[in-house]
């Protein structure tokens, strides 16, 4: 006698983005506009702006993201975090005055050693506010009014992802894998809609082959690369019978004459070209994979998420974002962040729904301030 | 008034499609499938999260409870915004942005070219204002560290002739306040100033310098840079590039500022030519105001370019913090009369201070 079995429901959905990047400008230059009066000092209350639009023309199954967080707590964050970093400096005074003033041994000053302690703790500490800055951003997000959280410390996470970081270095990069999904791993599964855990299910040995692959063919793309960059400018050089004096180069790097900038500019797109030909392409390839295996390996409770990204539309994320905000002069970040949603809501695939019935509030109100280390350490985006 | 809306309990992730009524003294929220009562809010426990410039459809909640109710349908929002005073937010409309964008667009525009007026001019004059004690404790600490690893030298004699010579050229400037001379022992063949009137000498100078009219040269340049207030300028104008650069990215990126920072380095150097000609000029007219010899400079110059004929200063062009060295001779070049500015035994004093 067979056990009655029930089919889980897979229905396919995709996320809806419908901001407009005309009212998102808006928002954006009303930004800058405060942002220059008052020396910065709103960009708390900015970032809070933009979030609040971007969120809430988000949706999933129909039902909006709401952001509710507010720019006093930013501040309050990052007020926070420039008090921890001015103790560190009274600590680094303090050791600069009982352990090394004056000291025959001692040929470097205060200014070295807190700007050497504070670029060693800085490392560790961007990661630490990279989580909690998520931490903050999620605990302030609501779906069907219930808040979303994150569990986890994000001092372990941040002598973890220092440690990997580090053990990748040393290993010229070939940890990778392990890297990506190691610090992957925490930022998912602690992640929280309600009392509705995320669950991820990856192993660093699944993608292994596909790294080691792209690993050599990066280094092979370089080679090349580099080989077709110096034929080019060699066979340039020598076929049009130039020779530069030594004081000609010199004259050339310190009065540059707009034939010799056009020069440049042209030899510098001539090496965008053949890099973005064969270098970007692969990483962009590498990339793609990843997210597609992160994604896919990904779910929260009876709900499965999958992307089909591709190595052009993952360009598109990495190269030309990039571009548009350098190109612009930073006016286009609204654009860049119009076009990221809008990748997501198209390359993002869910299966089936949360069974709301059953998804709790959670009682914890998440951190009361929120991304102090992010800000100081200057590595957020929205 | 029936129409439909989204109920969320804020108790669980259920989505209940509802219908609202309102009454004279409460908010009625039915479930639309069976009539069946959701909520009752009353009418001035309302409030609406949010605005409409910001949310699609700002959520209307009893204050302190978890619930939303999210309307969808514009008619109904503009019902209940001209029913109920607390839900007024959800009547207002989305302005076209184009025009706000001109708006706001011009307004950041000017703005930029104003801060970049103020940095760049500004700081000619607000530079000086900063409070003395300020531009002391600053000066005292990047002394600090700049010597280090440094042996200074404490000759009296030699100390007080330096300071004394340096003091009647500020005086000669009308500069208020009191100059400092440090002298390090050893190389490079160099002097420079620090905020807060600090002077400081290299040693080597001393030993290199033909007499004490090139070392007057040298310090009466100085001395220019310190009745300028150049080290406090330049400091702020190239802190104010840096901010204007972090603002106009919206302090979203170290992307830009990254890329700004040669653009910067360079306004440093262009600034650096411009104090370096005030310095001189400044320099050999204070010496020419005190009847002390003024031909120190040139001839300091002179004696540099003799041992180095490669001007460094004109080889580096844009990327140099002085002018070319040709340049400055031409236009510091004075006859040899004058008092000297030291006396013998000053003079024997100065050379010795690190003895």
């Amino acid at each position: 006698m067979a056990a009655a079995t029930t089919e889980p429901d897979l229905t396919p959905s995709r996320p809806l983005y419908d901001g407009k990047l005309g009212e998102l400008y808006v928002i954006y230059l009303r930004h800058l506009v405060l942002m220059l009066l008052t020396l910065g000092w709103s960009r708390f209350w900015g970032r809070t702006r933009i979030r609040r639009y971007l969120w809430n023309h988000f949706a999933i199954l129909g039902d909006r993201f709401e952001y509710r967080g507010r720019g006093i707590e930013l501040m309050v964050g990052f007020v926070l975090a420039l008090l921890m970093i001015a103790g560190w400096g009274g600590v680094m005074y303090l050791v600069w005055i009982y352990v090394f003033h004056e000291k025959p041994f001692a040929s470097f000053g205060l200014f070295d050693i807190f700007s050497l302690s504070v670029a060693l703790i800085g490392f560790p500490l961007a990661y630490v506010g990279h989580y909690a800055g998520l931490r903050y951003r999620l605990s302030r997000t609501r779906w069907r009014g219930i808040r979303c959280g994150m569990a986890g410390s994000a001092w372990r996470y941040g002598v973890s992802a220092t440690f990997l970081t580090f053990a990748n270095a040393i290993t010229f990069q070939l940890l990778t894998p392990v890297v990506s999904v190691n610090l992957a791993r925490p930022r998912i599964a602690n992640t929280r809609f309600g009392s509705l855990p995320f669950v991820f299910s990856g192993g660093a040995g699944d993608i292994y082959g596909r790294y080691v692959g792209y690993y050599f063919l990066n280094i092979i793309a370089w080679l090349v690369a580099l080989g077709i960059f110096f034929t080019a400018i060699g066979g340039a050089v020598g076929g049009l019978g130039i020779s530069f004096t030594e004081e000609e180069i010199l004259k050339l790097l310190t009065r540059p004459s707009l034939r010799a900038i056009l020069l440049v500019a042209a030899l510098a797109i001539g090496l965008y070209l053949v890099f973005s030909l064969l270098i970007l392409p692969l990483r962009c390839w590498w990339q793609a994979y990843l997210f597609r295996y992160l994604v896919s390996h990904s779910r929260a409770g009876n709900v499965l998420f999958a992307t089909a990204i591709s190595t052009r539309q993952m360009w598109g994320f990495l190269v030309l974002n990039y571009l548009i905000v350098v190109l612009t002069l930073g006016l286009g970040w609204p654009w860049v962040m119009h076009r990221t949603l809008r990748l997501i809501a198209a390359e993002l695939w869910l299966y089936g729904a949360p069974d709301g019935a059953s998804i709790r509030q959670p009682t914890d109100l998440g951190p009361r301030y929120g991304e102090g280390l992010l800000d100081m350490f200057d590595v957020s985006g929205v | 008034m029936a129409s439909m809306a989204r109920f969320y309990d804020g108790e669980t992730a259920q989505v209940h499609d509802v219908s609202v009524r309102t009454t004279t003294n409460e908010l009625v929220i039915f479930r639309l499938a069976d009539a069946g009562i959701l909520a009752r809010w009353p009418i001035g426990e309302l409030a609406v999260l949010g605005d409409v410039q910001h949310e699609v459809t700002p959520p209307i909640v009893r204050k302190g409870f978890e619930a939303r109710l999210v309307v969808d349908d514009p008619e109904l929002s503009r019902q209940l915004a001209s029913l109920v005073p607390q839900l007024a937010p959800l009547a207002g409309t989305r302005a076209p942005p184009v025009q706000r964008i001109a708006a706001f667009g011009a307004t950041f525009a000017v703005l930029v070219g104003l801060f970049w007026l103020a940095v760049d001019y500004g700081t000619e004059y607000a530079a000086p204002l900063l409070p003395y004690s300020l531009q002391v404790k600053l000066g005292e600490s990047v002394f600090d560290e700049l010597t280090a690893d440094k042996d200074e030298c404490h000759g009296k004699a030699g100390l007080k002739a330096l300071n004394d010579l340096a003091n009647r050229l500020a005086k000669a400037a009308d500069y208020p306040h009191e100059i400092a001379v440090h002298v390090m022992d050893g190389g490079p063949v160099n002097a420079f100033t620090l905020p807060g009137g600090i002077l400081v000498f290299y040693s080597d100078l001393f030993e290199q310098a033909k007499d004490g009219a090139q070392v007057a040269g040298v310090m009466a340049h100085e001395i220019g840079h310190v009745v300028h207030y150049h080290p406090m300028k330049g400091l702020v104008r190239q802190y104010g590039i840096e901010l204007l650069v972090k603002l106009v990215s919206g302090g979203y990126s170290d992307l830009l500022s990254t890329l700004a920072s040669g653009g910067n380095v360079l306004l440093a150097l262009r600034n650096g030519r411009a104090f370096e000609r005030d310095a001189d000029a400044t320099g050999v007219k204070l010496l020419e105001k005190l009847e002390v010899r003024a031909d120190g400079i040139a001839s300091f110059f002179e004696q540099m370019l003799a041992k180095e004929p490669k001007d460094s200063a004109a080889v580096a062009g844009i990327w140099s913090s002085h002018p070319p060295t040709t340049e400055r001779i031409n236009a510091t070049r004075r006859p040899s009369s004058g008092t000297p500015p030291f006396t013998d035994a000053e003079w024997k004093a100065v050379r010795n201070v690190c003895k």
